[in-house]
């Protein structure tokens, strides 16, 4: 008797104490609803801003020979490896995108696990793509551009497919093509699980629309542009896509410099598909640092002529801060001080990562390959018409022969991509997009300086490949080759 | 990394327990007189002669054995003659038959034989040996003798009233009159037992003599044997191979220190304590033997009669110095009355700390309290009473008034105090003198010239305010407490209530403390006995209203809005700030827009802090065999805290929300609301009435209870056994809850009035308004211990621990830890060898090796989610999602240590020279810390066990009686304790800023919390601005501190002292006693105060080194005191922070070496036979200083205390105080 009452001691109390040191240390979050996973996936997205380096490797910027002094922005002026691992750098971007994907990945995990998979299902979809995206902005900037010649043997970025339980973890890069199977394997099989009712602030998530934004700017890349156009459509409903894009030419116009700022990067604005808070500098230094907007530049990109023969809006919103520091007022800050009374704390930028002016502009683009020239002009028409000062159609219409002759060409083909890509840059002026368009199409940048010297980056030049963090070597990453 | 608020348009460079379970070590008496062995039997006499009389048959006995045969001469003729023949015969056998045809029978007991008359024929021939508890039955037949007698005490050389007297063979029992006399009913042979409280307690037989005469010596002579007590056993010094030491509470107290961590300062080789706040109510940076974590806690575990006493909230290692409000709850013992405390053990080495195992690797400091004693009736009254110094700026390097506006005259030429400083948040004179220029209203009650100028600014520049005087007062520190012990061999109680009362030494804060401890031991019988204790504490306190600090990176210092705190505004105010103007009325100057002045804000602005304490202990001891004794400790502890910050709506801070003049005032003042949806409003006021009520609370619920097994045995006397096996279980939960009240009216009935927009304001910026976070603790462990001791020469423990902890998250396989622990010890005077050197009293040398372990920083063994609010600027656009803080680390564990000890304990000389020695060598690792990793994963700099520390060192304490005679006495104990450590591996990668902070920062190849400095190159010849070696070997007078190029500084040294110790002198000369106390530190380095800033405003107090200042060109060759910038200068800087620099340059460095005179204190123990018959027994008289004189501190520190961070907020330096003490026993 007495021993078996000590056998049920024993086993009463190995069974109690399991119970008693599973309790929590804290009280962390256990992912155990499809709501948790939701809320899990606000942070699937790369939570840092690309704009400081792709504007300023870009065409968009010149050296003005004074100005703030940021490696973020001088490196890749002078196409050189950025050495700053912090706000608006390469690399903060890299470990950004892989956050995000730890995030995606963990809710997969909990996805797949769940005994109730169906109830998931929506969570699955966002996960997917969200992870999807991060890869795929990883591999357009950290390995070369996709090109149906080369994709099978340029090595790609490591495509993560799992939550990573071990300090350190081996990786491997094999290559660009299997990065983009793997992408467009996680974004078709995601997309048709998204459910935008899920969503209790829509703009900050993967909804259908910006699934499909993001679509279009993969299969762009991926030059299938059939598939460009097909996603391209499903972001505006019944094709209104004057509707969705920014009223420049009615409310914009109108705004002070300081209004402007608070509604460019806001939820309401339909243009915005997808928006994500950055840490980032951007808002505070792209107007005064010394490779940037400049006087030669914005003309160049803003008051110039233009094909529709019309004025952009633009101009009217173009401030100067100090000398020769030109902006528009549309990268706003947002500061989240330490404590409550505090000086210091963390510049926030909140950055629209698809609007529809750019799967407008994709779909364009795609039917330029396509071919399609009349959707080209109908498109291109639709936004001159926002965004043309005074805008009469009767003026700035967009024809065929208007683009022969403004581009001084007879390939109506041609013609119309430089329209495309005219507007986009000067749409995009200060947000960092034209730089995709330079890789897509292989531009080289031609960057003067003050000092003398004058840099090329070549259509093929090694350094249009951002280059892989140093401690990724400590998971069997290779850089890329200088 | 973060950086400044504020949009910068174009260059502007951004910078960013036990009763005890008493597993008392049965000592079964190992001694050759056993008592329990039979002396009848064992002893044998041979004796043969004839016709020899009695008398000399006795002396032969007692030539053999050792015994005296007492007898009365009534009784018998001891002349008589008899023949013996004994061979080999026992005592018994010679007596029976030496005795034998008399009517007597006789008793053996100590060393004496006693003839006694025969109680009755059967009784005689049954037993000789009469054991006590027959004799009840013979009361009757054989009439008691009385015995009388006196007794007196040794050391009052005075008859002694009210002492116990008591014969143990009847438990009857009387007490001495006022002479010491006494009469009590006794046969021969009986043990009469004298107790007295203070007194060691005499047992002594009754050999028939009429009178006896006694004398009771004092308590502490008595100490033959020291026990350690290590909270899970006590353990006779003798068999004890680790490294600790033992302290007596009354002969390390500080008389008039209310925190008992203080008191070991000094005390215990290897033990440093730095107060580097003297706050009530803060803990002192402890470390036993070092560091041995690099980012987790080294502070000790504090165990209080067995149970780990676990912090209310945790408070970090750089939180410590911080001054945040937080330290106010971060002294563990904070709540212990230090008269309650009977002893400190301090447990160091693997094998002494063993038994906590993975909760022991900074080592553990055990206090055992207090009981009630048998037969002892006392009452003690102990009366501190205290004054505190005020600090005097002779003591401080500080500029006065003259000097002052000097200075400031200097920084309007410059261009820098131009009316222009009405667009600024705060100012002072020149600020008042633009002001009352340009009143708003039109009148100009100062008139702009010269004349009236100079006029205003006289009467400042002769003011030479005495900011201590005004801040500070002598204030008067009382601490009352009363003991009441009492007890009988079956039960046993104390009794302890006290008070203290500081009615503060600023005028900003006071504390209040009271406690209760009832302790009671109940002895059922032999085998059953049980304790219960209640100990409760409840505190008051006030601290001036101050906020958590901000580290700011970007400019390279520490930010703490409203910092109110008086020893820093003393420090930091120009005396040429006057607290009344010429009325007697109180003066204000403007900061953060707002009028301000510290006496008001004072009053308006402070913390109100509400602690109870309360904790409920029990133990019951079961013995199951004879050598088999089961125990049980457990305590339940509630702590619940409350801070309330009061700031009424006549606080700058409240009134800084409602400034809101001018519009140059609106777009500057950063507390009024800008409305993110409508960006071209003007900002406006959002706390129109009242000011704040903000509320903290922290709450601890804790239990903790064991169940062990001890067995002891002792085999044929030489080999002694003990073995130790239980269980442990650890349940402590926290909640900590905070609430901001936005315009609470406090003068209006206390109605809050709250504007929607303040709460909009707060939660667009990303602040909860309110939180509530909890904490869980849960521990469970199972541990046994083994120690053999052969014929007590050799000793061999040895132990093994498993602890489980949720600690590291839910995981099980990071759950769980063994550690273990073998020791051995050699004591060698018990060798034949050494019985020819009688000098030598004991010599032990002890060698021990061991893991210990610790729970590290880090609780991501399962994935860490949390959820956060997005930061996004629209509340329409926010939501509450969840982050992946920390992702899982399947290989985490806990933070290890090896431990070897070697030791030496000597004592020479009838103990009059002791010493004890020890080194060690210890190796850290599995160390918790933010590594570098691929990024891959999700995660980059990852917590996870990745760093590796060593550290050695040496322990020495030496004890003396350097004169030791009736009236006179000397005696002196020096300790002395070395540390170094190394961090041998490190993958962190700390950023400039976080290597030149004064609290030090961790690189490879370092000792852990080493100083580092920027290379500072010279002044800059044009303008005067220091230059240095910036982040890429430059020089530069820009460096870019968040920059983790680190190879350019210069290693300055540790932060935490390598050498540390103290020495203590004790003067005796009859009722007198002088100690003087010094201690002692060395080889670490301090950062100065941060005295240079880019800009100085006219509130600024500047120190005296800007007198040497460079001042024009070519001055560089001269000094290294930097120049005061020009306006047009400081506008050149683009960003850069050169002043900031030169505080965290080679230049403003000192060493941390002191000796400071800790206390000088003098006791008079007053004798007189008056006071006995007013029924007092004893009365000590102490006057004692406290830190009075900082004997030696580097020159460089120029008043500056080497130990204190003078970093504002709630921190305090260490007062110089002196206290009467009083003692009463009663």
């Amino acid at each position: 008797m007495k021993k078996y009452s000590i056998y049920f001691l024993v086993i009463l109390l190995s069974v109690g104490c399991k119970k008693f040191l599973e309790q929590p240390p804290d009280n962390r979050a256990v992912l155990n609803t499809p709501e948790k996973v939701s809320q899990l996936l606000g942070t699937a997205y790369p939570q840092a801003n690309y704009m400081a380096f792709t504007e300023s490797i870009s065409d968009n910027v010149a050296d003005k020979g004074i100005g703030g002094l940021y490696r973020t922005n001088i490196d890749p002026y002078n196409f050189k490896d950025v050495s700053s691992n912090q706000q608006d750098s390469p690399e903060f971007y890299w470990n950004a995108c892989y956050a995000a994907i730890a995030a995606a990945n963990q809710a997969l995990e909990v996805c797949s696990k769940a005994s109730n998979p169906e109830s998931y299902a929506a969570q699955k979809g966002e996960a997917l793509v969200c992870r999807a995206y991060a890869h795929f902005m990883l591999v357009t900037f950290f390995s070369k551009v996709f090109d149906p010649a080369t994709a099978g043997s340029d090595p790609g970025i490591p495509y993560v497919l799992k939550p990573e339980k071990v300090v350190f973890e081996q990786y491997e890069r094999k290559t660009v093509q299997y990065v983009y199977e793997m992408i467009e394997k996680d974004l078709t099989e995601g997309l048709p699980l998204i459910d935008d009712k899920q969503y209790k602030v829509p703009r900050y998530h993967f909804t259908r629309a910006a699934a499909h934004a993001f679509a279009s700017r993969f299969y762009l890349f991926k030059r299938q542009y059939a598939k460009v156009v097909e996603h391209a459509s499903k972001v505006f409903p019944n094709d209104n896509v004057i509707a969705m894009l920014r009223p420049w030419n009615t409310e914009y116009r109108v705004l002070t410099y300081n209004e402007l700022w608070a509604r460019y990067a806001k939820a309401t604005e339909s243009a915005n598909l997808l928006l994500v808070e950055t840490p980032s500098l951007w808002a505070r230094n792209y107007v005064g640092v010394r490779y940037g907007l400049d006087a030669t530049k914005s003309n160049e990109i803003l008051l110039a002529p233009n094909v529709s023969g019309g004025t952009w809006i633009f101009r009217y919103q173009l401030y100067t801060g100090g000398t020769n520091n030109y902006f528009i007022p549309k990268v706003n800050e947002y500061f989240v001080r330490e404590s409550v009374n505090a000086e210091i704390g963390w510049p926030y930028v909140m950055v629209p990562l698809f609007t529809a002016e750019e799967v407008m502009f994709n779909r364009a683009e795609a039917n330029v390959f396509l071919n399609n020239i009349t959707n080209v002009l109908g498109d291109l028409n639709a936004y001159a018409s926002t965004r043309i000062y005074n805008y009469s159609p009767a003026l700035h219409t967009i024809t065929e022969s208007r683009i022969k002759s403004f581009y001084r060409t007879g390939n109506a083909q041609q013609g119309a991509l430089a329209a495309v890509l005219d507007f986009k840059r000067a749409e995009f002026v200060q947000e960092g997009m034209r730089w995709f368009d330079l890789l897509r199409h292989k531009v080289p940048v031609v960057h003067a300086t003050v000092e003398g010297p004058t840099f090329t980056l070549g259509a093929n030049d090694p350094m249009r490949v951002f280059q892989i963090p140093d401690v990724a070597k400590l998971a069997g990453i290779a850089q890329n080759p200088r | 990394m973060r950086f400044p608020s504020g949009r910068c348009s174009n260059n502007i460079r951004v910078m960013k327990l036990f009763w005890i379970s008493i597993s008392i070590m049965v000592i079964l008496s190992t001694l050759p007189l056993s008592v329990l062995a039979d002396p009848a039997q064992e002893f044998k006499v041979t004796i043969r002669s004839k016709r020899t009389a009695l008398s000399e048959v006795f002396s032969e006995i007692r030539r053999q054995t050792g015994f005296v045969v007492f007898y009365s001469n009534d009784l018998f003729n001891d002349k008589e003659k008899i023949s013996v023949n004994f061979i080999e015969a026992g005592l018994d056998e010679v007596m029976r038959n030496l005795l034998r045809g008399r009517p007597l029978g006789y008793k053996i007991a100590e060393n004496f034989i006693i003839i006694i008359k025969a109680i009755d024929k059967k009784k005689e021939s049954k037993a000789s040996i009469v054991s006590p508890a027959p004799r009840v039955t013979s009361i009757d037949t054989i009439p008691d003798k009385q015995l009388k007698g006196k007794v007196t005490g040794k050391e009052e050389d005075a008859p002694l009233g009210q002492v116990s007297v008591e014969n143990l063979s009847d438990h009857k029992g009387v007490f001495t009159n006022g002479k010491g006399e006494f009469v009590i009913n006794a046969q021969p042979g009986d043990s009469i037992r004298f107790s007295y409280v203070g007194k060691a307690p005499r047992v002594i037989i009754f050999k028939g003599q009429s009178f006896l005469s006694v004398e009771l010596n004092n308590e502490e002579e008595r100490v033959l044997s020291e026990v350690i007590v290590t909270g899970f056993q006590n353990i006779d010094k003798n068999k004890f191979a680790g490294a600790a030491a033992h302290l007596k509470a009354d002969e390390i107290k500080l008389q008039g220190v209310a925190d008992v961590s203080r008191m070991l300062e000094g005390r215990a080789a290897g033990v440093s304590i730095q107060n580097v706040s003297g706050t009530f109510g803060t803990a002192p940076k402890i470390r036993v033997r070092g560091a041995t974590s690099i980012n987790g806690d080294n502070k000790p575990l504090w165990v209080v009669d067995g149970v780990v006493l676990e912090d209310i909230v945790n408070i970090s290692n750089d939180q410590l110095s911080s001054g945040d409000p937080t330290t106010l709850l971060g002294s563990a013992v904070a709540g212990l009355n230090a008269n309650d405390i009977e002893s400190f053990d301090i447990l160091k080495d693997a094998s002494a700390t063993a038994l906590y195992g993975a909760r022991a690797m900074n080592g553990v400091v055990v206090i055992t309290t207090k009981r009630g004693k048998a037969g002892r009736f006392s009452v003690n009254y102990t009366g501190n009473y205290s004054t505190q110094f005020k600090p005097v700026y002779n003591d401080y390097n500080i500029m006065n008034s003259a000097e002052q506006m000097s200075m400031l005259a200097e920084l309007e030429r410059k261009g820098i105090l131009s009316p222009n400083v009405l667009d600024r948040p705060n100012n002072g004179v020149y600020g008042k003198m633009y002001d009352l220029m340009n009143a708003v209203d039109g009148s100009f009650p100062l008139e702009n010239t010269q004349e009236s100028r100079k006029a205003f600014l006289t009467r400042y520049a002769m003011a030479n305010t005495d900011w201590f005087d005004v801040l500070f007062r002598n204030n008067f520190v009382q601490e009352h407490s009363i003991s009441i012990s009492t007890g009988t061999e079956k039960s046993q109680s104390y009794f302890s209530t006290s008070y203290y009362g500081d009615n503060g030494w600023t005028i900003a804060d006071r504390v209040k403390r009271y406690t209760l401890n009832y302790r009671n031991n109940y002895k059922f019988n032999d085998r059953l006995s049980s304790g219960f204790a209640t100990v409760g504490s409840v505190r008051q306190q006030r601290a001036p209203g101050a906020l958590a600090r901000n580290s700011n990176p970007v400019e390279g210092k520490f930010d703490r809005d409203f910092d109110i705190n008086p020893f820093s505004y003393a420090l930091n105010t120009s005396r040429t700030i006057t607290p009344y103007d010429k009325n007697g009325n109180l003066e204000y100057f403007r900061r953060n827009f707002a009028p301000f002045n510290i006496i008001s804000e004072l009053d308006n602005n402070y913390l109100d802090l509400n602690l109870i304490d309360l904790r409920l202990q029990g133990d019951v001891s079961y013995k199951i065999f004879k050598d088999l004794k089961y125990e049980f400790v457990g305590a339940i502890r509630y702590v619940k805290s409350s801070r309330e910050h009061i700031i009424t709506e006549h606080a700058n801070m409240a009134e800084a929300y409602r400034a809101a003049g001018t519009a140059t005032i609106k777009r500057n003042n950063k507390f009024l609301y800008r409305d993110p949806d409508d960006p071209e409003a003007q900002p406006v006021v959002v706390l129109p009435y009242g000011g704040f009520y903000n509320r903290t609370e922290d709450m601890l619920q804790n239990y903790d209870f064991r169940n062990s097994l001890t067995y002891t045995k002792v085999l044929r006397d030489k080999h002694n056994i003990n073995i130790l096996a239980g269980q442990q279980v650890k349940y402590a939960d926290r909640q900590r809850f905070s609430n901001t009240g936005y315009g609470y009216q406090y003068d209006n009935g206390g109605t809050p009035f709250v504007d929607y927009r303040i709460l909009k304001q707060t939660i667009e910026n990303n602040f909860p308004y309110y939180g509530m976070s909890r904490d869980y603790d849960r521990f469970v462990a199972f541990y046994a211990s083994g120690n053999y001791t052969y014929d007590l020469k050799y000793n061999l423990t040895g132990t093994i621990r498993y602890d489980g902890s949720n600690r590291l998250g839910q995981s099980k396989k990071a759950r769980w830890l063994p550690t273990w622990s073998v020791a051995g010890s050699w004591n060698v005077e018990q060798e034949a060898f050494m019985q020819n050197v009688p000098w030598t009293d004991y010599l032990t040398v002890r060698a021990s090796y061991g893991l210990t372990a610790s729970m590290g920083p880090a609780t991501n063994s399962s994935i860490v989610l949390k959820n956060i609010n997005t930061r996004r600027p629209y509340l329409t656009e926010v939501e509450s999602v969840i982050n992946l803080a920390n992702l899982e680390n399947s290989d985490l564990t806990w933070e290890k240590l090896y431990t070897t000890n070697l030791g030496l304990d000597a004592g020479f000389f009838k103990r009059r020279l002791t010493m004890s020695l020890d080194v060690y060598q210890r190796r850290s690792f599995d160390l918790i810390s933010l590594i570098k990793t691929s990024g891959i994963g999700g995660e980059t700099p990852k917590a996870a066990n990745y760093a590796d520390m060593e550290s050695k060192g040496l322990e020495l304490l030496v004890g003396g009686e350097v004169i030791k005679q009736k009236n006179w006495g000397w005696k002196v104990n020096c300790t002395f304790g070395y540390n170094t450590t190394r961090i041998t591996n490190a993958r962190n990668n700390p950023l400039i800023f976080d290597l030149v902070v004064a609290e030090g920062g961790n690189r490879q190849g370092y000792p852990v919390r080493s100083l580092f400095s920027l290379n500072y190159k010279g002044l800059d010849h044009r303008t005067g601005k220091p230059t240095f070696a910036d982040q890429t070997g430059k020089v530069s007078s820009d460096v870019y501190l968040q920059d983790d190029n680190i190879n350019y500084l210069v290693h300055e040294g540790p932060v935490d002292p390598t050498i540390t110790g103290g020495f203590s002198n004790t003067f005796t000369y009859k009722s007198f006693s002088l100690n003087i106390f010094l201690t002692y530190q060395a080889g670490n380095r301090i950062r100065l105060y941060p005295a240079f800033q880019t800009n100085y405003s006219d509130l600024d107090a500047m120190p005296r080194e800007f007198l040497d200042r460079w001042i024009m060109p070519g001055d560089e060759k001269y000094t290294d005191v930097p120049s005061i910038l020009d306006a047009f200068t400081q506008a050149q800087l683009g960003g850069a922070y050169p002043y900031n620099n030169y505080n965290y340059s080679t230049q403003r460095v000192a060493k941390g070496d002191f000796i400071r005179l800790k206390t000088v204190s003098l006791t008079y123990n007053l004798q007189s036979g008056w006071f006995k018959k007013a029924g007092v027994n004893n009365l000590l008289l102490t006057a004692a200083a406290t830190n009075p004189w900082l004997i030696y501190a580097d020159d460089k520190l120029k008043g500056q205390d080497p130990e204190f961070f003078n970093s504002g907020g709630v921190a305090q330096p260490i007062q110089k105080q002196v206290t009467l003490s009083l003692k009463v026993g009663i």
